[in-house]
């Protein structure tokens, strides 16, 4: 039987480097209308970091566990092996920072019956007339017990939630989903409201019709895949492994991209994962690091990396958690004026794909606006291909903000030079 | 400065980066085989057990009862360019089931596979505490005839959870030093064997089953880099059986280092209309995409889907008829039951281009056979998904099945808009061909777009050959297997570079 303290005297009998383990000991309800499904699960999870000294180097390992069966000895060898396999330049551990502090716990989920809080939150989301919803929700509570060679331990408590629907209006369907760590803040109610009217759009809307453009990318558009969305490519530029290889245009103190610094209103881009009740905040990393904020773009030079404690050792810095919640500050743009020659203003994308290495994405619309000379015709289909580093970097960025899971900045972006391909 | 394994595979993007991080992990005790925690009559009895008490607590619902438990271990040994290693682990867990009045289906779920973890959640789940193991055939509930673990190896010698670490590392050993293509110019190379053994049971009053699975994965990986960018190779087999039934032949390995080596064409393809081969690797992620986002129950509540995909529409080429089919010899998707504990059939979806079938679940059946309820690793979720797809071979050859365009290789990726239809296939390279032969001009890097339907109606022929690959991806942090067995197909579609040229 695996359990807390027996890993651990296994950590300490076999005088591991340096090592952090975190305890999960996690509760899930499920209420799913698209399977009829009403599930209640239990479950402990563990997550091991090793470091083995040896004379060639460090190596690391992170390994999970979410079996209960099996002996610590094992696991602990396992994870030494695995770390073992992965042997890099040597590096010390940095001394041990305090956590944040911040509140991740929703008190209106912290207590009581999860199946009947998950039905609740669920029957509560109202679908306008002319509708139907099929609505899921999952709702997480845990307990988090983390703790270090180094002597450090940390407990904290947690809520997540997570929800979504299939949102059908006439022949048209959209899917949506929203993750939050309170109820108040899931707000799946609005994104069922705006669902239906985009659909409701999408039933008159036309085709593409090719040629240049300036481009807006609104909340759904700018957010697609219910994470960072577009924002990802710059949690990717800002890895600081791909950096050290030298495989990203981002380079710290150079602009992210050609004139980013010379716009108005330069780019700056902030990761802060110790905003309270946000998705991406944790008092500290899986890797023992205490989480904190740091720039990633400010007037629009690249400004900071992600740093795992082994990235942070290399650099001489501190770890500062990785990219969390990404923070973008808005700007003064205020919309589409009634002049503007030719504006697409994208609502939401069927795919987003992103190269790595360069920034170059393709853009694929499921719903857009055609604004001509104040005239606005709704269209599906069409593809726009970027420099997405450069686009977001040289764009101007609305003063309505968003709060959406991980995300924290302007509700829109201008991107004046675009091609729309039919 | 020198990069480590993780960072060299998360670098590169190779599918089976997962596999050979997973084997370079450990090297635990030996052998841990089946039955070495919990003697499979006894996982029978608990969960006859947990059935008779939930059906006590429910008896309007009884024959909605039902009870899973699964017992998996998986073996995966690997030999790459930085070193060699062998991994085992083991999961186990029950899912109790049973749909009330309300029409709902309720489920407790736990990682305890012992009588006791049965009992807890058999309680939670009827909302009474206590129970009694009741025995087929002893004035108890009818479960039908015994369940037995079959499908398995036959003996010791043929089982691969049996073999020590050292006949493991032997395999991928012998599938290294096959190659004898490989040069300094490929900067990493990786050879993978990959088991899973898999123990399940399933009870509901009048029906027991239980059956033993033995998935057995080899795969191969070559990179060779290829001015700005890395051109990866990989090759991969999988089945049910032996874990040398289905082996690499010398040849087949050194073609992959071989592909890996072939050199760019400079510059970028010119986007365009083009007459192209999909190779049966790029046919199969467009199969199971297809299968999994448009061919499902829960597809079907799309009103876009269930309109465009209506049985009996024809969607696509006379010449495309494939079937889900998990009774399929040694299929890596294959099953002897689902997770819902109906025995496996064949599933026919389409027919000469028209839809005929599609996968369901009990939930999501509605008038139509259920079969297809499959949970991630056996314990998640249910979800409608295929098991082994296969597509009918025409008569075409592979590799001139164009005479002038381009052949599409080295599947990437493909997204499917289920409401649009629109599908974004992203493929590793295109190889041009005129007058029926290669030209010898090569780009890394291609989309395929288009709309399904038209890529599917367009097809204009099909080869006489088929290849099967293995699926093994991860959902909810738990595994998920089926395989896809297809001949390469002809159509004409716009193609794009993926990267510009730097």
């Amino acid at each position: 039987m695996i359990d807390r303290k027996g890993l651990v005297r296994v950590l300490q009998d076999r005088r591991v480097a340096d090592w952090v383990l975190t305890e999960r000991e996690q509760e899930l309800a499920v209420v799913d209308e698209r399977a009829g499904l009403q599930r209640h699960e239990t479950r402990t999870q563990w997550t091991l970091v090793v470091h083995d000294d040896g004379p060639t180097g460090r190596g690391s390992a992170r390994v999970t566990i979410d079996a209960l069966g099996g002996r610590p000895r094992d696991v602990v060898e396992q994870a030494l092996a695995l770390a073992k396999a992965a042997i890099g330049p040597a590096w010390q551990s940095a001394p041990l920072a305090a956590p944040a502090k911040v509140a991740l716990e929703d008190p209106a989920v912290a207590h009581g019956d999860l199946a009947a809080l998950a039905g609740a939150l669920l029957a509560g989301v109202r679908v306008p007339p002319g509708a139907t919803a099929l609505r899921h929700v999952v709702v997480l509570r845990e307990q988090v017990a983390a703790q270090t060679h180094g002597g450090l331990h940390a407990t904290w408590a947690a809520t997540a939630i997570r929800g979504g629907a299939l949102v059908t209006a006439g022949a048209r369907s959209l899917e949506i989903a929203r993750e939050a760590r309170r109820l108040d803040d899931l707000a799946l109610g609005s994104a069922v409201d705006e669902a239906v009217a985009d659909l409701r759009a999408l039933a008159g809307a036309g085709v593409p019709i090719a040629g240049p453009c300036a481009l807006v990318l609104t909340g759904d558009a700018l957010l697609h895949g219910g994470e960072l969305g577009v924002w990802s490519v710059f949690a990717t530029q800002a890895d600081a492994v791909v950096e050290r290889q030298g495989l990203t245009r981002y380079r710290i103190g150079a602009p992210v991209a050609l004139g980013a610094e010379l716009v108005d209103e330069p780019l700056a881009i902030a990761s802060d994962g110790a905003l309270d009740f946000r998705i991406g905040s944790a008092p500290m990393g899986d890797g023992g690091d205490a989480v904190r904020r740091f720039a990633l773009v400010e007037g629009g030079r690249a400004a900071g990396l992600a740093l795992s404690p082994r990235e942070a050792a290399f650099r001489h810095e501190d770890p500062n958690g990785g990219v969390r919640n990404l923070v973008v500050a808005p700007g003064t743009w205020a919309g589409i004026g009634a002049d503007a020659a030719r504006v697409v203003e994208v609502r939401r994308l069927r795919s987003l794909a992103i190269d790595a290495y360069t920034g170059d994405a393709s853009l694929e619309i499921a719903l857009g606006i055609d604004h001509v000379h104040g005239e606005a015709r709704p269209f599906t289909g069409g593809t726009v291909r970027l420099d997405l580093l450069g686009a977001l970097a040289r764009a101007r960025r609305s003063k309505d903000v968003i709060r959406r899971g991980a995300y924290d900045g302007p509700a829109a972006v201008w991107i004046e030079d675009a091609e729309l391909i039919s | 400065m020198a990069l480590n394994r993780r960072e060299l595979l998360g670098g590169l993007g190779a599918a089976s980066a997962s596999a050979i991080l997973w084997a370079m992990g450990c090297r635990t005790q030996e052998q841990d085989t089946l039955g070495a925690r919990a003697d499979a009559d006894d996982v029978a009895a608990w969960l006859r057990s947990a059935v008779v008490r939930i059906a006590t607590a429910f008896p309007a619902q009884a024959a909605t009862a039902h009870a899973l438990a699964v017992s998996r271990a998986r073996a995966t040994a690997a030999v790459d360019v930085l070193g060699r290693g062998v991994s085992r682990g083991r999961v186990e867990g029950v899912v109790l089931r049973v749909q009330l009045r309300d029409g709902a289906w309720h489920e407790e779920v736990t990682a305890d596979l012992s009588r006791a973890g049965v009992d807890v959640i058999a309680g939670r789940l009827t909302g009474r505490s206590g129970g009694r193991d009741v025995a087929p055939g002893r004035g108890g509930p009818d479960f039908g005839p015994p369940a037995k673990l079959v499908a398995g190896p036959s003996s010791d010698a043929d089982d691969p959870l049996a073999l020590r670490d050292r006949d493991l590392l032997e395999r991928v050993d012998a599938m290294a030093s096959a190659d004898t293509a490989i040069s300094s110019r490929i900067v990493y190379a990786a050879s993978v064997l990959d088991i899973d053994d898999t123990a399940l049971w399933s009870v509901a009053l009048g029906r027991q089953r239980a059956q033993r699975s033995v998935r057995v994965r080899r795969s191969v990986t070559r990179v060779a880099w290829n001015g700005t960018r890395p051109v990866i190779s990989e090759l991969a087999r999988g089945w049910r059986g032996g874990v040398d039934d289905l082996a690499f032949a010398p040849a087949e390995i050194q073609g992959v280092s071989e592909d890996a080596l072939a050199l760019m064409t400079p510059g970028e393809l010119a986007d365009g209309d083009y007459d192209i081969e999909l190779a049966p690797a790029v046919v199969a992620i467009v199969l199971d995409a297809t299968a999994r986002e448009l061919l499902t129950s829960a597809a079907a509540r799309r009103p876009e889907v269930a309109a465009r995909l209506a049985v009996g529409a024809t969607v696509a080429s006379p010449l495309l008829s494939l079937v889900d089919d998990p009774t399929a010899a040694a299929a890596y998707g294959g099953f002897a039951f689902d997770d819902e504990g109906a025995d496996a059939r064949p599933v026919p979806l389409l027919e000469a281009g028209r839809v005929v079938g599609r996968l369901a679940d009990r939930a999501g059946a509605g008038d139509a056979a259920a079969g297809r309820g499959r949970r991630p690793g056996h314990l998640g979720p249910l979800e409608a998904a295929p098991s082994h797809l296969r597509l009918a071979v025409g008569s075409g050859t592979r590799g001139k099945l164009v005479g002038s365009g381009l052949v599409v290789d080295g599947a990437r990726g493909c997204v499917i808009d289920p409401s649009s239809d629109r599908v974004v296939i992203s493929a590793r390279r295109a190889d041009a061909v005129g007058g029926g032969d290669a030209t010898g001009r090569k780009w890394a890097d291609v989309e395929v777009v288009g709309e399904l339907g038209a890529l599917l109606a367009a097809v204009s022929a099909v080869s006489a050959d088929a290849l099967t690959f293995p699926v093994r991806d991860e959902a909810l942090g738990l595994p998920r297997w089926r395989s896809i067995e297809t001949p390469a197909i002809a159509t004409r579609a716009h193609v794009r570079a993926r990267r510009r040229a730097t």
